[in-house]
């Protein structure tokens, strides 16, 4: 149940990492390039990429109070400080990637049948103001839990791990900011006028909390438990990772009033894609050519999941006992060896091709338009390594 | 912040209720709040006579509300809302009905509220639906969705129809329940309260991490039945509660070191954190069976100054009540840094409270001195004073109903809020 004290930190210390990677996700690599590339092209599609909504949160008393107490954080090991430092040093590219491809969807659907001439009218760069409010709030919410997720369980904190005070007021700064984003995610919502939206998006962010709470029992075992297959990692992280993202472009279509078809479409691109993007950030320390650097890397990451499944519970043990340094730490490096040796991971690139092909297929019913090639675009960047 | 706190003031009360609040506020700046308030001439909280003269529930008896209805009618023409204005006889047949518990007249519509709760938690994880059912075990007082139960029914008489339920008053009834009990989970971490309700509190058996995503997952199962009401403006009502026990919370991270700044702080924190779900559930009911936008503000004044008095009421119960009581330890907010209605009237006859306030209760010996004093002021009494105003101003908002027995089991409910020990 309890693991030795000396994997406590380890296992802490892998947590922020890959909180930073969640938050990099495609600027690790050589894809990185492809990746921001794509995405700058996309951004100028849809005009501005941030409505104000995001500005008035992050300027007010609130936010900027909280930002004043992270800064007493920095020397600490608290995970908030690298969500924080998240926003501030790699804002570009990834952090409002949810949004933007709201706005793409938006823009590529177009004006719906049903809608006034008068809407029409409020239209910039062929997105209704409502889409661009809903690609913030989702932002919002993805960022809430970026948050939340960084909260730390206090019992497991030893104190050689560093003062406990520190994690309390970490906790409590984690818990107040995410609360707060998700509060105004909430009038943000209500602000649409339509509660079908706010039906959909409340669900996503259950689905959410239930992928994230699956997520933190799973790693709390360190891999030695049942473990999932292939099928239950698929729909876990969909909770955790795609229905936020597939909920949000279906809400897109509600409200410029196109039909269920366009809804279910656009439902597919998102889930769709956000698998096959998941997919792409699991599988990067297994494609990396890079030596001689130790990434820790997920024991639920898509590739060791396979590759449990492909060689058996027995099997996988083994190669987990092997891969224990004396002070019960892991060798990653390893491990590596062990998941590289065997089919797990071009069985995830297999699985992350059918996803950007799927993605892809959502979309052709779309007119064809620059924002639509944006999003083709984007569907095919994840395939690259 | 001066602009903020004006912008809250108009919340706070609007119409003729507007010039209360910063009466009362000057009041506090003084020594008495009584003594000034009287010799202002006008009368703060109540548009009857200087209260001290009159009982203090003038609806105990339904003998007297004539009295408080007459004098809302001379000062405010037209503010009693229903168009007959029969009101003797109207009252005169009402009157031969008991008056009845609240908790009773309320029960028949309340019997499924945590089967309900429980259907909207349903989830796959088992051990998540365990968290978030945790305290949703009857437990509790429920003294939201009671109020929001009442209030629905006593909106429906008064808008001509049978004073049953509309299925999406009874949602926000359970709505109400859920947003509550989502931000005592959070405030749990927040404030690392190991109990709650006489039981563990939710991380100290799980974990902080888990507590805070069963707090998001019974927000977002709130929100979600909220969306299925249907209703654009009950969202729009609704989402601001959440908006507010958030900004109520920031804002006890805080204090002023101002005094007069402090007692607005603390004010605008109990409205945000306590009264603001009150006020709109209660809104949001009336919204539902009404258009009139004036009997809107009835619901929400009501619900806002309950919820101001139950708070306040509350703050004083955390000094005199036992911690077999209260079902938590005594001193609580003083433990945590938090200077509530005692100690900030207390500082007015101890200026020494001050520096303990400044620095949250965090030298050694201060919650211990910090309790001496108030025990020593009329803190305490004074706190109650006030909360007894806000529940006045309660009872002369919701007399502006048509009767009912819910209406009347509304006025009940002030006295009950006020005479709780726990």
């Amino acid at each position: 149940m309890f693991p030795a004290p000396g994997s406590r930190l380890t296992r802490l210390l892998s947590v922020s990492v890959r909180g930073l990677r969640r938050l990099s996700l495609f600027s690790s690599s050589e894809s990185s390039s492809t990746w921001s590339k794509v995405v700058s092209d996309a951004e100028k599609i849809v005009g501005y990429p941030t409505s104000f909504m995001s500005l008035r949160c992050l300027l007010s008393d609130e936010l900027s109070n909280v930002a004043m107490h992270v800064r007493k954080l920095v020397g600490t090991q608290h995970p908030l400080l690298n969500t924080a430092r998240g926003f501030v040093y790699d804002s570009k590219n990834n952090l409002q990637m949810r949004g933007l491809i709201v706005l793409l969807l938006s823009k590529a659907a177009g004006p719906g049948h049903a809608a006034s001439d008068l809407l029409t009218q409020d239209m910039v760069s062929g997105i209704y103001p409502s889409q661009r409010n809903l690609a913030e709030i989702t932002e919002l919410i993805h960022t809430a839990f970026l948050v939340h997720r960084g909260i730390v369980n206090l019992k497991e904190w030893t104190v050689s791990d560093g003062p406990l005070k520190d994690m309390e007021f970490g906790n409590k700064m984690a818990v107040l900011s995410g609360d707060f984003l998700l509060a105004n995610a909430c009038t943000g919502l209500a602000q649409l006028n339509d509660t079908k939206v706010v039906e959909l998006i409340s669900s996503a962010i259950g689905d959410l909390v239930q992928g994230i709470y699956y997520e933190s029992s799973y790693n709390a075992e360190d891999g030695l438990g049942e473990g999932v297959d292939v099928t239950s990692w698929e729909d876990q992280t969909f909770l955790s990772h795609g229905a936020l993202l597939a909920k949000s472009c279906q809400a897109a279509m509600q409200l410029a009033k196109h039909d269920r078809e366009a809804q279910r479409l656009a439902y597919l691109y998102g889930k769709h894609l956000s698998l096959g993007h998941k997919l792409n950030s699991d599988l990067q320390p297994f494609v990396e050519s890079r030596l001689g650097e130790m990434t820790p890397i997920s024991l639920s990451a898509a590739p060791v999941v396979f590759h449990r499944q492909i060689v058996g519970k027995e099997r996988w043990h083994q190669q987990l006992q092997e891969a224990r340094t004396l002070r019960n730490q892991l060798d990653y490096t390893k491990l590596l060896a062990a998941v590289k040796s065997e089919k797990g991971v071009s069985s995830a690139v297999d699985l992350c091709r059918y996803h950007s092909n799927r993605a892809l297929e959502a979309i052709q019913a779309f007119p064809s338009s620059e924002a639509r090639s944006a999003l083709e675009n984007i569907a095919s960047a994840v395939t690259k390594f | 912040m001066a602009g903020s706190w004006w912008m809250c003031c108009r919340r706070f009360g609007a119409g003729f209720a507007t010039s209360r609040l910063p009466d009362t506020l000057r009041c506090f700046g003084r020594r008495s709040a009584c003594s000034s308030a009287s010799s202002a001439g006008r009368p703060p909280w109540s548009s009857a006579p200087a209260s001290e003269r009159r009982p203090l529930f003038p609806a105990q008896s339904h003998s007297r509300a004539p009295d408080l209805g007459a004098s809302v009618i001379r000062r405010h023409p037209g503010s009693l809302l229903y168009p007959t204005l029969q009101t003797c006889g109207c009252r005169a047949t009402h009157s031969d009905a008991k008056p009845r518990d609240p908790f009773t007249l309320a029960q028949k519509d309340l019997a499924s509220l945590y089967d309900d709760i429980k259907k909207e938690l349903f989830v796959a994880t088992a051990e998540l639906q365990y968290l978030c059912d945790y305290y949703f075990d009857g437990r509790g007082k429920a003294i939201r969705p009671i109020i929001v139960v009442l209030m629905a029914r006593a909106m429906n008489i008064h808008s001509n129809r049978a004073g049953d339920l509309l299925p999406g008053q009874r949602v926000i009834a359970m709505i109400s329940e859920m947003i509550h009990t989502a931000s005592l989970v959070h405030d749990d971490v927040i404030d690392g309260s190991d109990e709650r309700r006489g039981k563990k509190s939710i991380n100290e058996v799980w974990g902080e991490r888990k507590a805070i995503l069963a707090g998001d997952f019974i927000l977002s199962a709130a929100t979600k039945a909220l969306a299925r009401i249907g209703n654009s403006a009950v969202v729009k009502v609704v989402s601001q509660v959440i908006e507010d026990l958030v900004r109520g919370e920031f804002m006890q991270l805080g204090s002023k070191e101002n005094e007069n700044e402090r007692f607005k702080h603390y004010l605008e924190k109990t409205y945000k954190k306590t009264a603001s779900l009150m006020a709109h559930s209660c809104k949001a009911v009336s919204i539902l069976v009404s258009s009139d936008p004036e009997v809107h503000e009835i619901a929400y004044q009501y619900g806002k100054n309950v919820g101001i008095a139950f708070q306040l009421v509350d703050d004083v119960l955390d000094f005199t009540s036992g911690a077999e009581q209260l079902g938590k330890p005594a001193a609580a907010d003083l433990k945590l840094g938090l200077a509530t209605g005692p100690v900030l009237f207390a500082c007015q006859q101890f200026p020494e409270l001050h520096a303990l306030i400044m620095r949250r209760f965090s030298s050694k010996g201060d919650v211990d001195l910090a309790w001496q004093y108030v025990l020593q002021s009329d803190g305490v009494q004074q706190t109650t004073y006030l909360a007894r105003r806000y529940c006045e101003e309660a009872i002369r908002q919701i007399s502006r109903l048509r009767p009912s027995p819910e209406r009347d089991a509304l006025i009940r409910l002030t006295e009950i809020v006020l005479n709780r020990d726990k």
